[in-house]
């Protein structure tokens, strides 16, 4: 069994409309899980591989690279590097921490991870920034291409795109409750990505986690669909079991793309849910904020506030301890 | 639309409010920590003085540069204090007081009725319609009931309360909509001005203004940390100027004092800079009378900022960012568990957060 492929921009590399989210790998059971995951993606024909220095403490980079062992070669891995506006040193010292843990010596993607804050774009760009180490990863071969990544408004990513740096891909929530309203990426973001050759990255088809299909807004199989029917060049979503990864792997092998009208008889459905944002808190509150990043920022953490108890709560961890760069 | 059937005709029913929202809601200042030149019980200094006026938009009203907040001053409880405190800023000249249908089911228009008591044709009354996307007829009703509890025959200014939700515009714009009712009530001469406040996104605020209706006012976050996060300074006031709409500023100190308790600006600078931009009035809920002291010793002390001064407060708020101190729009804190629900949409205790 196969899925479809596309195009990652104007690169010339084809990649799976389907990729394998790198968090959701770290709530699997324990490492053989996660590395079965691994073993069932690639198998399925998934070749798109996420992740990020920081998930799970690099519990899941590990995982990943113990999954991909003997499989590199198959697939386009992509991490992101976690600097949150540090200096581009910083940023190639987490490179050669990804290299090891995912056991490679080269990535396909390096993106900046969780764009969210509005001083984030001016961090990047600024000299010293993210931006040179994004320059120099590729000049080493290193890394093949660049991008970024964020869950949290539209006009971040404009920002950062009005920089000027050459991204190759952008990564961001694009799911039928996005497409309605005021702070839509698939209104203010795709197109202007489709009209510049950058190659799209979907993430979020099922907001995050999944919390519309428990409450019977609609199937996983339509968000799915629905995500994948976007001109993106893959859809990321996440897998902490196996029967996850079987579902949404069943999906992307017999993928049909919806058409115009079942997307808007979608949008519409979800329309009566998507305005006051309840289904994509990474975006109107602070849930999926990174306490990490915060920190990073100096914005400080009111660990009596609910919203920044659950934050944490996120990304906590069981067993690794913060890697050391 | 979700109809609440529980919210039908029964408008005045008390408890309907029952765990709404304003248990978080405290002191705009703590007493404890105002400056020490405020807490005596009155400052002798400020004697005669009166507020300056600016024209209410293209009204012909002339209206106080600093307003009175209702939820905040209803909270304070005791309406011998209440009626004090009306007094004494209307004695200083502050002639514009805000109100809503819904704050504190009622009793915060009622407080305030009572404290107005003789002083009604001095000040201009406000007040707001809570149907959340609800129909005309209910809006109406509404109104009624707010002239009682206010005991007058008419209201200066009638405002849609709370426009906040992505998807307002729409039911507000629909047939038979609350637009419809401010239409009417301005007809019959029960309201003379109309408008809508909300403290959420400038998009919805311009989505608002963009369907054309003519609003007479507009109310909305304005404060030093604005520019730098969802900005309405920076994407809606210059199109209510434009259009000659009066603009109401609210939430000058974070809707609860935050940019004050946070340390991250004084009093005088968060209302200083609020009242500098090009508004009509700024309303500001004072609960109790220590803080009515200070904003009037502000007021008195008031010289607009220059370009200067205001953009480098602006620079000092770049820090913040992040939306921490405005958490009316960055969090879901400050949306009203009445409005979510008739919406049709989870309480705050359903959601996730």
């Amino acid at each position: 069994m196969s899925i479809p492929l596309r195009d990652f921009g104007k690169t010339g590399v084809q990649i799976s409309a389907l990729g394998l989210g790198g968090h959701h790998l770290g709530g699997a059971r324990d490492e053989k899980a996660a590395i079965e995951i691994v073993h069932r993606a690639v198998d399925g024909g998934i070749t798109f591989y996420d992740n990020a220095w920081e998930y799970y403490r690099g519990k899941t980079e590990s995982w990943l690279g113990l999954g991909l062992k003997g499989r590199r070669d198959k697939v386009f891995l992509m991490t992101k590097v976690c600097t949150h506006g540090r200096d581009a040193s910083l940023a190639m010292q987490m490179l050669e921490q990804s290299l090891r843990r995912l056991q490679t010596d080269h990535l396909d993607l390096w993106q900046i991870h969780g764009v969210v804050f509005q001083n984030d774009p001016e961090l990047f760009i600024r000299p010293g920034g993210a931006a040179e180490a994004l320059r120099k990863a590729k000049e080493q071969g290193k890394v093949r291409f660049v991008g970024f990544t964020g869950h949290k408004d539209p006009d971040v990513h404009l920002a950062m795109l009005n920089t000027g740096f050459p991204f190759d891909s952008v990564q961001m929530p694009l799911n039928p409750f996005d497409a309605t309203y005021f702070m839509s990426f698939e209104q203010k973001v795709l197109p202007v990505l489709n009209q510049r050759g950058i190659a799209p990255l979907g993430m979020k088809p099922i907001s995050g986690h999944g919390d519309p299909v428990q409450r019977g807004v609609l199937s996983a199989s339509e968000a799915l669909r629905y995500a994948m029917s976007l001109p993106v060049a893959c859809t990321i979503s996440g897998a902490e079991e196996l029967h996850v990864i079987e579902q949404n792997l069943e999906i992307a092998q017999n993928f049909v793309p919806m058409t115009a009208a079942e997307m808007q008889a979608l949008r519409d459905r979800c329309r009566p849910y998507a305005a006051d944002g309840r289904f994509e808190l990474y975006k109107a509150s602070l849930k999926f904020d990174n306490p990490e990043a915060r920190l990073v920022h100096d914005f400080p953490l009111d660990t009596a506030q609910a919203e920044v108890k659950d934050m944490i709560k996120e990304a906590d961890d069981t067993g690794h301890a913060w890697p050391q760069v | 639309m979700h109809e609440n059937p529980k919210a039908g005709p029964d408008v005045s029913r008390r408890g309907f409010l029952k765990g709404a929202a304003i248990a978080g809601v405290t002191a705009v200042i703590p007493s404890n920590k105002l400056p020490a030149a405020v807490q005596s019980k009155e400052d002798p200094t400020l004697g005669s003085f009166q507020s300056p006026t600016r024209p209410l938009g293209k009204t012909g009203l002339q209206c106080s540069i600093l307003g009175m907040g209702g939820f905040h001053l209803s909270t304070v409880g005791d309406q011998k204090v209440i009626n004090n405190m009306v007094a004494k800023a209307t004695d200083h000249g502050i002639n514009i007081f805000d109100n809503a249908w819904e704050y504190l089911n009622g009793l915060s228009e009622e407080r305030l009725g009572v404290a107005l008591k003789g002083k009604r044709d001095r000040v201009i009354l406000m007040s707001s319609a809570c149907t959340h996307g609800r129909k005309q007829d209910l809006a109406m009703r509404m109104l009624e009931e707010s002239l009682v509890r206010l005991q007058t025959d008419h209201l200066d200014v009638w405002q849609i309360h709370e426009v906040i939700y992505h998807n307002d515009p729409e039911l507000i714009y629909a047939p038979d909509g609350v637009l419809e009712a401010l239409t009417k009530a301005k007809q019959q001469g029960k309201v003379r001005f109309v408008g809508f406040d909300g403290h959420k996104f400038p998009a919805i605020h311009l989505e608002m203004l963009n369907r054309g209706y003519a609003f007479d006012t507009v109310q909305m976050p304005l404060n030093p940390l604005d520019p730098n996060f969802r900005s309405f300074e920076s994407n809606v006031l210059p199109v209510a100027n434009q259009r000659g709409i009066a603009v109401l500023g609210m939430k000058s100190m974070g809707g609860s004092g935050e940019l004050i308790s946070k340390g991250a600006y004084t009093p005088s600078e968060a209302l200083s800079y609020a009242m500098s931009l090009p508004v009509a009035t700024t309303i500001s809920g004072m609960d109790s009378t220590e803080v009515l002291d200070q904003n009037l010793t502000i007021l008195r002390d008031f010289k607009p900022l220059s370009a200067d001064q205001l953009q480098r407060l602006r620079d000092h708020g770049k820090q913040f960012d992040d939306g921490r101190y405005e958490l009316y729009k960055s969090t879901m804190k400050y949306d009203r568990d009445l409005g979510r629900s008739l919406h049709g949409y989870p309480s705050s205790a359903e959601l996730p957060v």
